[in-house]
């Protein structure tokens, strides 16, 4: 039988309404595509060399989980791979599909992160600081013998420390922000000082390795013949527009760049959800009321596939999605339920300052759109190039929509995932408008692989 | 000052609208093409089949249609029911004919003027799979319908299908072959007219969703869009499954209603893995040029909701499976639905409106709106310039719905 409540995401927020929804009575399927709970910020360590103990926090989110597994039915390894007609959620776990409809969905995917065309992107040796820290964390492999890690945010730090750990050599940290939002952080974090905790030893641990952090610069391209062999950088402004004629070349073999992150809305967009534009958390975000309910009945969404705001907030929020799941459900009055919540609602008004002043250190500015040049590849499954792209805004495709049907940028198998939130600022940029008129991407399933066998074969719950 | 009839706002940027725009363009119409991007579109859900006669004789996709015709609970397909589909009027197959023969020029001139290749590629052909025998038999009749004439009908052995075909399914009594049934692929067609008609100067307006036509002396005088007002001389209402709303606009009602129709496309697969179009009664298949094989398509009656019913993506890979059992290992692209614009009668509705003066449809082509598309817009552009056109309007007409009731298909 469908268990009542279905959670896909396994992070923070996931584990966290689990949790919740659980106290209550009320039982839950959570699914997650890794191989155990903890979503990418608590990602396991799968080896002992993996650059980092696993985190206190998870740790114990995980041991909570366990404890109550009566009530909470944990699929790993289990990805979801489609909504259809509101709530009904398609899972596929090891090559096999099953089509679930909980009386309750809360989506907890989590983000992506964030990472604008620039020329060589596309070589092998660039990729993004999570997919760094995967292959380190889980598999023992170093990216690269010269790696530089960039672009913007807290997150940056976080992995070049677990490279160093794990024996990598870390050429640079190239943070296009300057140093003084930096600076103004432990003001804005008076009251959380566990977060600038984190940071403060980053910093410390990244100068005891002799790895400088430098501000206000910025990748310009990425070259090589066939593999990354050098990384162009160069000084920009606080808009972050690249000054090139100061550009150098730097020989490095990996490359782990990101600009922050973008929420995973792709599932609550195929449920259905209304979004709204809040590029402060990210970008696209699903319209929630003050409980985490998105727009479409049933459907709740929390953490930082909601809106990027970090582990403290998307634990917060999930344990809210679950109470509110559990009230609406019937397993809780409406006065316990009022009780319950007034805390979270406190923690998350007092957590709210710290992220705004973090967000704002990896929020993408301007400059980032002046990167590409007619050649640069835009998007990577359907091989289209920016020039493709400008001409098509040029006689007037201005949206996602119009310019999916006239260059049929993201139409590959990422649906979009990838590369729109990055087309989308280009367009911005050309038309002197906001992403936001660009609209979101409209993905469709299967958003993860699904074969025709298996979606012939596969089996609708109960 | 009043615009000319000869400035023309063509509304609908699918295969359909760009062509009629195209060929308006072409022959020095002042033209504005005005598409909404609506999601849906039935451009963006075509597989591309050019399919004249097995679509006429109701062994393409029609084979599907009637599988589920008149089930407008959730458009599955059950047991294949009654003695199988009828073919559409002889006289639209000779339509359709017609109109597949232009797509050799068409791709040509196009790609000349544009450089857009409209894939359109000949000596696909079309199989029609056999299961069972009444399949068998059903497709005797069809061909004794037909009768021996100029099309190109064979009956294939299943030699001869695997000899052609080798990862068809074993598992069949024969085929139907029709050698002259190719295919196109329907965006790059919409894309590459839409371009052409932009070469000869006509203007390409997006996000343009219609919201009033101006009405005065009977006669459209304006187009009030998101995208801003356009003065006209003519309109021509090529919305698909929207352009029943844009009749109302104009204050007149024409019956179109939208039939869902969901696709499965798979991920880029080998060059050649699927040589001929297939259709069976679950299903059909093409292989497009860049790799990807279309699985399509459902017949359902839902309104205007374009979104995937899990069942029905579920039926039609199970049946791409079954006639091609090789794709059981294949990866799922993307499953989507567009909305066709489907009429009382299966026909289009085509040419001038006759209540709105300067007002023109060139809709309803249901399951045939791409293969008719060239012949379709020529019609339109000849009435719309005044011209006669090179075939009989009337059986086309709007007035046709008005000597009975009209039934209106309403979705569920």
């Amino acid at each position: 039988m469908t268990r009542p409540l279905l959670i896909v995401g396994g992070g923070p927020a996931g584990m966290s309404a689990a949790l919740a929804a659980a106290e209550h009575g009320v039982p839950s399927t959570v699914v997650d595509e890794g191989l155990d709970l903890g979503g990418q910020i608590y990602r396991k360590p799968t080896r002992p060399d993996g650059g980092a103990p696993p985190h206190r926090r998870g740790e114990q989110l995980r041991a909570r989980v366990a404890a109550l597994a009566d009530r909470i039915e944990v699929r790993r390894s289990t990805a979801a791979w489609g909504i259809f007609e509101g709530r009904r959620v398609a899972l596929s776990q090891d090559g096999a599909s099953e089509l679930l409809e909980p009386q309750a969905l809360v989506l907890s995917p989590g983000a992506l992160e964030f990472v604008p065309p620039f020329p060589g992107a596309t070589l092998p040796g660039v990729m993004t600081p999570g997919a760094g820290q995967i292959l380190v964390k889980s598999m023992g492999i170093s990216p690269g013998a010269r790696v530089v890690v960039a672009g913007s945010g807290p997150f940056l730090l976080a992995v070049a420390c677990q490279l160093i750990t794990a024996g990598v050599h870390v050429v640079e940290v190239l943070e296009a922000s300057p140093r003084a939002p930096w600076l103004a952080l432990p003001l804005a974090g008076f009251r959380t000082p566990g977060i600038l905790l984190d940071g403060i030893k980053y910093l410390a641990r990244l100068r005891l390795a002799g790895v400088p952090v430098r501000h206000s610069r910025m990748v310009v391209a990425a070259h090589g013949d066939g593999a990354l062999r050098e990384i162009e950088h160069a000084p920009v402004d606080a808009d972050w527009n690249p000054d090139r004629a100061r550009a150098v070349r730097m020989k490095a073999d990996a490359l782990l760049i990101g600009f922050g992150f973008v929420p995973r809305v792709q599932l609550a967009q195929m449920a259905g959800c209304r979004l709204e534009w809040r590029p402060e958390v990210g970008g696209w975000t699903p319209v929630r009321d003050e409980h985490l309910a998105t727009t479409v009945a049933g459907v709740w969404a929390a953490g930082d596939g909601a809106g990027v705001a970090g582990a403290l907030v998307a634990e917060s929020e999930g344990r809210l999605a679950g109470l509110a799941v559990a009230h609406r459900l019937g397993a809780l009055d409406a006065a316990r339920f009022a009780a319950l919540r007034g805390p979270i609602v406190a923690r998350l008004r007092r957590l709210a300052p710290i992220r705004r002043a973090l967000d704002a250190i990896s929020l993408p500015r301007p400059g980032l759109a002046k990167l590409v040049d007619d050649a640069t590849t835009v998007c990577r499954c359907e091989d289209v190039a920016w020039r493709d792209v400008r001409d098509a805004v040029r006689a007037g495709c201005t949206t996602y929509r119009s310019l999916k049907v006239a260059t049929r940028v993201g139409m590959g198998a990422c649906q979009g995932c990838s590369c729109w939130p990055g087309v989308a600022r280009l367009v911005a940029a050309e038309t002197k408008g906001s992403p936001e008129s660009a609209g979101p991407a409209s993905p469709r399933p299967p958003v993860r692989p699904v074969t025709l066998g298996e979606l012939a074969e596969s089996r609708i719950a109960p | 000052m009043t615009p000319r009839t000869r400035d023309v706002v063509v509304i609908g940027g699918g295969a359909i609208g760009s062509c009629v725009a195209f060929l308006l363009a072409r022959r020095g119409a002042s033209v504005t093409l005005l598409d909404a991007s609506t999601p849906g579109r039935a451009t963006s859900a075509s597989a591309g089949g050019l399919w004249p006669l097995g679509e006429s004789l109701g062994l393409g996709c029609g084979v599907i249609f009637h599988a589920t015709k008149g089930d407008s609970t959730n458009g599955s397909k059950g047991a294949h029911a009654g003695p199988g589909p009828e073919p559409l009027p002889r006289r639209f197959m000779e339509f359709l004919c017609a109109s597949n023969d232009h797509f050799p020029r068409l791709s040509q001139e196009l790609l000349a003027l544009t450089g857009v290749n409209i894939e359109s590629e000949l000596g696909t052909g079309l199989l029609y799979l056999l299961y069972d025998e009444a399949q068998q038999r059903h497709a005797r009749a069809i061909l004794d319908w037909l009768g021996a004439g100029r099309h190109r009908v064979e009956a294939w052995t299943p030699e001869q299908v695997r000899a052609r075909d080798p990862l068809v399914t074993r598992d069949l009594l024969g085929a139907i072959h029709f050698p002259g049934d190719n295919q196109v692929n329907p965006m790059l067609l919409a894309e590459a007219l839409k371009r052409g008609a932009l070469a000869h100067g006509a203007r390409f307006v997006a996000e343009a969703r219609v919201r009033a036509l101006e009405l005065a002396h009977g006669r459209v005088i304006a187009v009030g869009s998101d995208a801003g007002r356009f003065a006209c001389g003519a309109v021509v209402n090529a919305a698909g499954a929207w352009s029943g709303q844009i009749a109302q606009l104009a204050g007149v009602e024409i019956p179109i209603h939208p039939v869902r129709g969901q696709i499965v496309c798979t991920e880029t697969l080998k060059a050649g893995t699927l040589r001929s179009n297939l259709s069976t009664r679950d299903c059909y298949l093409l292989q497009k040029s860049h790799g990807e094989v279309i699985i399509g398509s459902t017949t359902e009656h839902r309104g205007f909701d374009a979104s995937v019913r899990y069942e029905n993506a579920r039926a039609l890979a199970a049946g791409a499976v079954r006639a091609v059992p090789a794709l059981r290992s294949a990866t799922v692209k993307r499953v989507w639905a567009g909305l066709r614009p489907g009429t009382p009668d299966e026909l289009p509705i085509l040419g001038p409106d006759g209540r709105v003066e300067n007002l023109f449809h060139a809709t309803g082509g249901f399951r045939t709106g791409i293969v008719a598309a060239p012949l379709t817009a020529e019609l339109v552009a000849a009435a719309v310039l005044g011209e006669t056109p090179l075939l009989p309007l009337e059986p086309f007409l709007a007035a046709r719905f008005a000597e009975r009731p009209v039934e209106v298909v309403r979705g569920a």
